[in-house]
């Protein structure tokens, strides 16, 4: 099972979407998909209609005292299946801190799920903090979603470093340029300039599109509610550079 | 796989169809149904069902752009791939992620199109509250088209597939069908029927006799009721040899001549010796036709194996042996081919159906032919088994290589008796037995492989010295030949521990005292 996680520091900047369009990609790749929505506000688990609640507490789960397989919910895109949020979630710095080797937590919460699945992706909340470092060691990749601006640069190698700093297995980097809108001159120029060079930049970008906003209305994952959008075709995308990157 | 979902297949009885069910449903439940969508797929699976044997279900689907499409978890997503529509696919020819999947499945054998069929296919999602799917069904109307594009109607079948977490309304939704509408579980799956309808067997090619006898059986019928079977076995392969589909149809052709040949000897009591002798020479035959193909085959089979010996930059060097070993198989198949198509073949194959149907004469000619099986197979398994521990015994580090070959000779003799008729005696004999005896088996067909393998590879020698790549290819040839030597010499070390356990003394007190017939 190969595990990927999108993340960024800040928060707003297109990580869940994201994490269930590539998801739901996956699934209809015929991989076994499972989505661990790490996120206390719940978005991914409110988009694919499942309660943000995980049977028995969040806090039992992450420190290994539950049966994770008891917890995980099937979604309306078959093949995919959902590890929900829970509230506790805004709680998981302390509760890891509580924990003997707080960075290995995640990855031994998904280790029973290892033969069955192929791809796990972790919606993670924006921050910078103990769950981050165990959601990198738990990744083998992250997909990060850069939004165009003229910070977008020292964020990024922020981040960078901060992986490189603080992980002992380091996971890829895979950014994208995503919520990009064609009609700023700025976002154009960012995006026309950024990746030249970097290998950790992929080339596929996400538009900023109504479709994409809609899908909180929809609660379906742009890729299946309009397959043939801008949108959608964009995730596609950007979900073949990952595929083949993760070689899953 | 706790994580796979339950899913149960109902048969639609007669009078109820797919809006019927929708309506019944509907008052129920919360449904969506998509629109009804019309498919048509193949049924893929190897001639002897090894795909649907795994739990797995292979379809070539779509119109124009046409994917295999492997279901291998119940309500998990299947792993499609695009594949044209072929006469065959083996494992190399299929994408990365369904040759993982399929190849240590399928190994030589070559996936093939089984049945043809039509299908109305409904989708209905079974919502809650939140209108979140909680039971998928897929309602499908099947009919198997024959080559023209006839339909035949197939049994109309409900998939009750779950969703993960949400084990409650799938039990109320089989509640409702099983218990309110009253839907029995589907009888067999839907491509068993296919095939059914489509003129095949949906057990898929057979290579073992399943003929169930008494020890009071006649030998001679037990005998025939043997060797029918087997002859229908011979029949069933040779369309697949002869479209050369894989390796495995000339392989069990062969294997059930040579059955049927043990029975002829083992049995020869319940014959008489004229008719029977002409039957053996026809086999005999077949047989030795049928040759050097398989040697082919089993070099080709074995060429991975082989090079695994072999350091990784010499590979290349042994194309030149490997593409005269492919040009020989070529010639040696259409030889083959011309053999079982002629006349020779036809009027020995029809002759000895005439003998396997007709009477065997009187029974003063047939000694054994009136005597219970149980006797008779009995005291053959005995004989048998006591010339193999005679022979066994007398094999020591400086015997010659035919000994070895000899006592597997008989070792297969034993091994038909005992498939054949095993079955008349206690399977807490039977099986230990058949367990000590394929591990002697597999010691002494290494043995005498290796040795076949490396004579054919010697004899290429001259050939390979006149080709492009040639000598290079010679220098490494003599490691290779050195590799199936030291295989060789390796199963022959193997050999006295497994003759020991094969000969025990306590073996041979329970053979003796196990295999008596009716007469004791």
């Amino acid at each position: 099972m190969k595990v990927l996680a999108t993340y960024n520091i800040k928060g707003g900047v297109g990580k869940t979407s994201a994490a269930v369009n590539v998801a739901a990609l996956a699934a209809a790749d015929g991989l076994r998909t499972l989505l661990w929505d790490l996120d206390p506000q719940g978005a991914a688990s409110f988009l694919f209609r499942v309660r943000p609640k995980v049977r028995g507490g969040g806090r039992k789960l992450v420190r290994g005292r539950s049966d994770v397989t008891d917890v995980l919910r099937g979604t309306d895109v078959e093949g995919l299946d959902l590890l929900p949020a829970d509230f506790s979630y805004r709680h998981m710095d302390l509760v890891l801190d509580e924990s003997g080797k707080p960075t290995r937590r995640l990855r031994k919460v998904l280790a029973p799920l290892e033969d069955h699945y192929d791809l796990a992706v972790l919606d993670c909340p924006p921050s910078i903090s103990l769950v981050s470092e165990a959601v990198f060691d738990a990744a083998d990749a992250l997909l990060v979603p850069l939004i165009p601006s003229t910070l977008t640069l020292r964020t990024f190698a922020q981040l960078s470093d901060f992986v490189d700093a603080e992980v002992d297995h380091r996971p890829d980097i895979i950014a994208f340029f995503s919520m990009v809108d064609w009609r700023k001159r700025l976002h154009r120029e960012v995006v026309e300039t950024l990746p030249d060079g970097r290998t950790d930049v992929v080339r596929s970008v996400i538009p900023a599109a109504t479709e994409v906003e809609l899908m909180g209305v929809a609660r379906a994952p742009v890729v299946t509610q309009a397959p043939r959008s801008r949108a959608a075709r964009a995730y596609a995308e950007l979900w073949a550079e990952v595929r083949e990157r993760l070689r899953v | 796989m706790p994580l796979d979902v339950t899913v149960h297949s109902y048969a639609l009885p007669d009078g109820v169809d797919p809006p019927a069910l929708l309506s019944f449903l509907g008052d129920r439940f919360d449904v969506k149904a998509a629109p009804t969508a019309p498919v048509t797929f193949v049924v893929v699976d190897t001639a002897d069902r090894r795909v649907r044997d795994a739990g797995l279900d292979l379809a070539l689907e779509g119109g124009r752009d046409t994917a295999l499409v492997l279901r291998a978890h119940p309500g998990g997503p299947p792993v499609t791939a695009p594949a044209r529509r072929a006469k065959r696919w083996t494992a190399r020819d299929l994408p990365a992620p369904l040759r993982d999947h399929l190849g240590p499945v399928i190994e030589m054998r070559a996936l093939l199109p089984l049945a043809r069929v039509r299908a109305d296919v409904r989708t209905l999602n079974v919502r809650n509250a939140d209108l979140k799917t909680v039971v998928r069904l897929r309602v499908a109307t099947h009919a198997a088209l024959d080559a023209e594009g006839t339909p035949a109607p197939l049994t109309s079948r409900v998939e009750v597939s779950g969703v993960l977490g949400y084990p409650k309304p799938l039990a109320r939704v089989v509640e409702a069908l099983t218990g309110e509408a009253g839907l029995v579980t589907a009888p067999g799956s839907m491509a068993d029927e296919a095939i059914a309808a489509s003129g095949g067997d949906p057990r898929g090619i057979r290579s073992k006799p399943d003929v169930v006898l008494e020890p009071g059986t006649r030998t001679d019928e037990a005998a025939l009721a043997v060797l029918r079977e087997l002859a229908g076995f011979v029949e069933d392969n040779v369309p697949g040899t002869l479209a050369d589909l894989d390796s495995e149809f000339l392989h069990d052709l062969r294997v059930a001549v040579r059955r049927s040949r043990s029975v002829l000897r083992e049995l020869k009591g319940a014959f008489a010796p004229e008719p029977l002798q002409v039957q053996r020479d026809a086999l005999k035959w077949i047989q030795s036709i049928t040759g050097d193909t398989r040697d082919l085959d089993v070099q080709l089979l074995d060429w991975g194996d082989l090079l695994a010996g072999v350091p990784a930059e010499r590979h290349a060097a042994l194309l030149p042996v490997r593409n005269l070993l492919v040009r020989h198989r070529a010639a040696a198949l259409r030889k083959l081919k011309a053999e079982l198509r002629g006349r020779a073949f036809r009027e020995a194959w029809a002759g000895y159906r005439t003998f396997l149907a007709g009477d065997q004469g009187p029974a003063r000619e047939r000694p054994d032919a009136k005597r219970p099986i149980g006797d008779v197979a009995g005291e053959r398994i005995r004989k048998v088994y006591k010339k193999m521990v005679t022979m066994g015994s007398a094999i020591d580090g400086a015997s010659p290589a035919e000994d070895l070959h000899e006592l597997r000779k008989r070792g297969k003799e034993l091994r038909y008796l005992l498939e054949f008729f095993g079955g008349l005696w206690p399977s807490s004999v039977v099986k230990p037995m058949v367990k000590t005896l394929k591990a002697l088996q597999d010691v002494l067909g290494t043995h005498q492989d290796r040795e076949v393998q490396a004579d054919h590879l010697r004899a290429l020698a001259d050939e390979l010295a006149g080709v492009v790549g040639g000598p290079e290819a010679l220098l490494v040839l003599g490691v290779l030949v050195d590799r199936l030597g030291a295989a060789q010499q390796a199963a022959r070390d193997d050999f006295a521990a497994r003759f020991a356990a094969f000969a025990a003394p306590g073996q041979r007190k329970v053979v003796a005292s196990t295999f008596r017939g009716p007469s004791g």
